[in-house]
């Protein structure tokens, strides 16, 4: 402290002032809460089954970092550019962005990450494990299937995944429209995958005999069979009706023909909307029957609106319960049905025959899709006894030797995502069981758990995060600091000029530039991700905060105000308690 | 040139012409206009200046503090709660003799809450260090601006330049604006006595212990009995250059008079007519306007009133328990006067309530007929219905 005299006009003029730095005055020992640099989970990775770390692949787009951002989303996401095309999104839902005006396209976005790889296939190095020289059989080259040889390969694995058909896909191949699913995406996704130790053996129909001979050879099996068997309608005449994934299965492989006249389509869920969607393209004039009401309907919601622009009639409320065919005409009976007060033991609304409400229609073909279940060689399963383990996304039965059910066969919501997320929790699961002589495979594969989402985490897995929880704080909007965005309008990709109003079977979404998609991941809160944008150093009043190498606080000068916290706009930091240890 | 503005744009325009470096406020009724137009001049280029947005009064008052400790020309505004909630950094820039210029316009405090001109507020801060002066119409409120940047910057002491809230911040009325060059010539660039500089560190306001702490204290003090010697300087200057002065009071018919009607703000107008018509009556009443209230003129006043019998004190404002704090100021000043007049005491037009000529020809006849001045103030329109 000195008192320095300044000369005013003559008069004395005494302020306080020290030329001692300030610098020793440790105000750290203040400090009893303490910021600290800890991410925050992003709304939207939580919603994601697949657990796509979003935040990164946005940032990581928005700054021009494609290359980057692609190997970023192939850490969590074996088939991005899949999911850019099919998936329903439910991060979109959830993104906080939606409290200030619209939510960001991140399945966009995730399309034209994803086609990086595909237009411009690159060697990525993905954190890897080197063999180890074991071998696990995938039954299924679907996305179940696809997923678990990716991340068993990743973990040191030999996979050899085993094909019914002529190619590899599954659902993904046979059951998706190309409109829906260009199919030179699926292939250059397949093919980055068979990159790594992966081989796909295709037309090997497996059996109960193989199976067994299958237990000296590998040291797992993964089950991600999809259900290939259409579940019958079980009514007079049901011979004369169409199998809707044996249709969709034809259409695809180039035999399908223009049709004319009026089809029924039964059912309410993806497959019965691809089927009545790909019936419109070949020319017939399509009406979909559906037992309850349009708004119970399982399939997507895009895809119903979809079905209903391009023309599609959906006759809700009525089932078939006759179908006579004579002279080539069909004629089927309906039966109309009424919501009842009380809901099935799915949760959905019941619904029971209206006396008199009945009529007939006819048309040139009736298809079914009402579901499918797994066919007879994987009853076993069937067997509840036999599962050991019973995890969100698969189940793992045998005491010596794993086998890990997956995929459309055990989840309860038949999505790609999901399908996905079952092969990366089995592959986990595999290693698990084969690496550990007492797993706790359900305890470590929780504290991969991405929140409390479905999604969980490869990464932290591969780092040795199994042994310790993921950090799970949630990122709400209440932890974004408003005063640093502005409303900015979403960019969707760009739709073609189309004058042309025919249905066809060419890519209906369209992709971004460059330049689009770097602007519409800037408008990415980065929620719970640090994006260097130094508010926390401008405000610091100790100036306190260094961005060296890693940012940090330095805690000697740290009084623990928090204004570091609050400013933050992204809430990348949080304010601990820290008890009253001195910062000296 | 002259221009028909209001109180507010007086003000904002006198800021743009003392080229002002730094402004920082948050916004409140009726000073709002004041800082608006300075944000518009910022924004078009019209004054190279910062603006700073904050978030409360506090900050504006420690945003200009900094500002001011880095040898920016420096100034903000505000009325009412913004006032009081700037207290605390009142007396920091008084006490790191920093040359703040803040204009406050004159509002009632709350609850109930009320927009309308009472001069509690400045008054509840005249402890704080800082020179208060007080104006009567628009031009007094340039001039006065302008003269508060040298005044400020010579004694190295804020000044609160202040005006009552809608009749006068606005009130429209034609002020005389000069030309830049002219006021560039009157107010040169500031040339500041702290100035914090990165190339020779130090820093301000640290820890003082009892052995200096009441030095500085002191200097404050002797620093405020320097600002009527220079105020008279400023004054004959101003006046060469622009005509125009104003003095630290105003005596009007004072020196035959029985009675002196002593005023402050607008009310100093409504008394000059009332003057008029009780002259023209043969009433020997006077008027003594109170601009400069820090440091108070005592010496000024007692040479004044020293002959007069009574004085009558109108003050809109009220420090409960005693009464009008002008009343108390002058009777202060006066107290060793012998035998010194009687100081009648009244309080009016508190919350916006007006002061009518009827009500100050009503405290003239009180005063008039009054052989004994109350002790406690006499509340004048109080309304019997309420």
């Amino acid at each position: 402290m000195s008192i320095i005299t300044d000369i005013n006009d003559g008069e004395p003029l005494h302020i306080s002032r020290s030329r001692i730095s300030s610098r020793v005055n440790k105000t750290g020992s203040w400090r009893y809460l303490q910021p600290v640099f800890s991410g925050g989970m992003a709304p939207c990775r939580i919603a994601c089954p697949v657990g796509t770390d979003m935040a990164e692949m946005i940032q990581l787009t928005s700054q021009g970092q494609y290359q980057e951002a692609y190997a970023s989303v192939l850490n969590e996401n074996p088939l991005p550019a899949v999911c850019g095309y099919v998936c329903d999104h439910p991060c979109e839902a959830s993104c906080n962005r939606t409290h200030l005006d619209t939510p960001l396209a991140i399945n966009a976005i995730e399309r034209f990450v994803g086609l990086q790889g595909v237009y411009e296939p690159t060697f990525l190095d993905l954190q890897s494990r080197s063999s180890n020289g074991r071998r696990v059989a995938v039954i299924g080259s679907g996305p179940s299937g696809l997923s678990a040889a990716y991340f068993l390969s990743r973990l040191g694995y030999s996979c050899d995944v085993f094909e019914s058909e002529a190619e590899p896909g599954g659902l993904l191949r046979w059951g998706i429209p190309t409109y829906r699913l260009p199919r030179k995406i699926l292939q250059q996704e397949i093919a980055r995958i068979q990159n790594l130790d992966v081989t796909i053996h295709c037309h090997q129909t497996v059996t109960t005999e193989f199976l067994q001979s299958a237990r000296k050879h590998y040291q797992a099996i993964f089950v991600g069979c999809g259900l290939g068997r259409s579940v019958p309608m079980q009514i007079p005449g049901e011979t004369h009706a169409l199998d809707g994934l044996a249709f969709l299965k034809t259409v695809r492989q180039g035999h399908g023909t223009p049709m004319d006249g009026v089809s029924v389509v039964v059912g309410g869920g993806n497959t019965a909307l691809d089927v009545a969607r790909t019936l419109m393209r070949l020319g017939s004039q399509t009406i979909i029957l559906y037992r309850r009401r349009i708004i119970d309907m399982p399939g997507f919601e895009k895809e119903v609106a979809a079905a209903r622009q391009e023309g599609v009639q959906i006759k809700e409320l009525t089932i078939p319960v006759k179908i006579e065919q004579q002279a080539g005409k069909i004629t089927v009976h309906l039966q109309g049905m009424a919501v009842m007060d009380h809901k099935s033991d799915d949760g959905r609304p019941s619904v029971q025959p209206v006396q008199d409400e009945t009529e007939t229609m006819q048309v040139a073909r009736i298809v079914t899709a009402i579901g499918a279940e797994a066919d007879m060689v994987w009853q076993p399963f069937e067997d509840q006894k036999a599962i050991r383990l019973s995890l969100s996304h698969c189940a793992l039965t045998g005491d010596e030797f794993p086998i890990i059910y997956g995929g459309d066969i055990v989840n309860r919501k038949l999505r790609v995502s999901d399908a996905i997320a079952s092969g990366k929790q089995g592959a986990m699961a595999i290693d698990l069981f084969l690496q550990k002589k007492r797993p706790d495979i359900e305890g470590d594969i929780a504290r991969c758990h991405l929140g409390p989402g479905a999604g969980i985490s490869f990464a932290h897995y591969m780092a040795g995060g199994n042994s310790q929880p993921m950090v799970s704080r949630i990122v709400t909007y209440d932890g974004i600091n408003p005063a640093y965005f502005l409303p900015a309008m979403r960019l969707d990709p760009a739709v073609g000029n189309s004058d042309n109003e025919d249905l066809s079977f060419t890519a209906e979404l369209s992709n971004y530039t460059s330049q689009t998609a770097a602007k519409e991941a800037g408008r990415c809160f980065s929620c719970g991700v640090c994006t260097d944008c130094d508010n926390c150093g401008l405000f610091c009043p100790e100036i306190a905060v260094f961005s060296d190498e890693n940012r940090r606080i330095d805690l000697d000068y740290c009084k623990g105000c928090g204004v570091c916290v609050e400013e933050c706009p992204r809430s990348a930091m949080i304010l601990q308690e820290t008890g009253y240890e001195t910062g000296a | 040139m002259k221009q028909v503005l209001e109180g507010s744009q007086a003000v904002s325009e006198a800021v743009r012409l003392a080229r002002v470096q730094v402004v920082s406020a948050y916004p409140i009724t009726p000073q709002t206009h004041i800082v608006e137009a300075i944000a518009d001049y910022c924004a078009t280029g019209k004054l190279s200046a910062r603006f700073m947005c904050v978030e409360s009064e506090h900050s504006a008052m420690a945003s200009v503090i900094g500002a001011a400790s880095g040898g920016a020309r420096t100034f903000t505004a505000t009325s009412g709660q913004g006032l009081a909630y700037m207290h605390e950094l009142l007396h920091w820039a008084s006490g790191a003799r920093l040359p703040i210029v803040m204009a406050e316009v004159n509002r009632a405090l709350a609850p109930g809450w009320n927009i309308w001109v009472d001069q509690t507020d400045s008054l509840s801060q005249r402890d704080t260090g800082w020179i208060q002066l007080y104006c009567e119409d628009g031009q007094e409120v340039f001039d006065t601006t302008l003269m508060a940047f040298r005044l400020a910057e010579q004694i190295n002491l804020p000044v609160m330049v202040i005006l009552d809230a809608f009749l006068l911040s606005h009130t429209y009325e034609p002020v005389d604006i000069p030309d830049p060059e002219q006021v560039d010539s009157f107010l040169p660039p500031l040339t500041p006595k702290i100035r914090l500089d990165t190339d020779n560190p130090y820093a301000l306001g640290q820890m003082v212990a009892p052995n200096a702490y009441m030095e500085m204290r002191h200097d404050i003090q002797q620093a405020m009995q320097r600002v009527r010697l220079q105020w008279v300087k400023i004054e004959s200057e101003f006046k060469n250059g622009f005509g125009r002065q104003y003095g630290e009071i105003e005596a009007v018919h004072c020196n035959d008079a029985d009675v002196v009607l002593v005023v402050s703000g607008t009310v100093c107008s409504t008394c000059r007519q009332v003057l008029r018509d009780l002259r023209r009556q043969g009433e020997k009443v006077g008027m003594l306007k109170i601009k400069m209230l820090r440091p108070f003129p005592t010496e000024n006043i007692c040479t004044i009133l020293d002959k007069i019998p009574k004085v009558a004190v109108i003050d809109r404002n009220c420090s409960f328990g005693v009464g009008g704090i002008f009343a108390q100021e002058i009777r202060s000043a006066l107290c060793n006067l012998r035998p010194g007049p009687q100081v009648f005491s009244y309080i009016a037009g508190l919350g916006g309530r007006d002061i009518t000529p009827e009500s100050v020809v009503e405290i003239y006849q009180k005063t008039k007929e009054s052989n004994q001045a109350e002790q406690e103030s006499v509340w004048v329109g109080l309304n019997p219905d309420i």
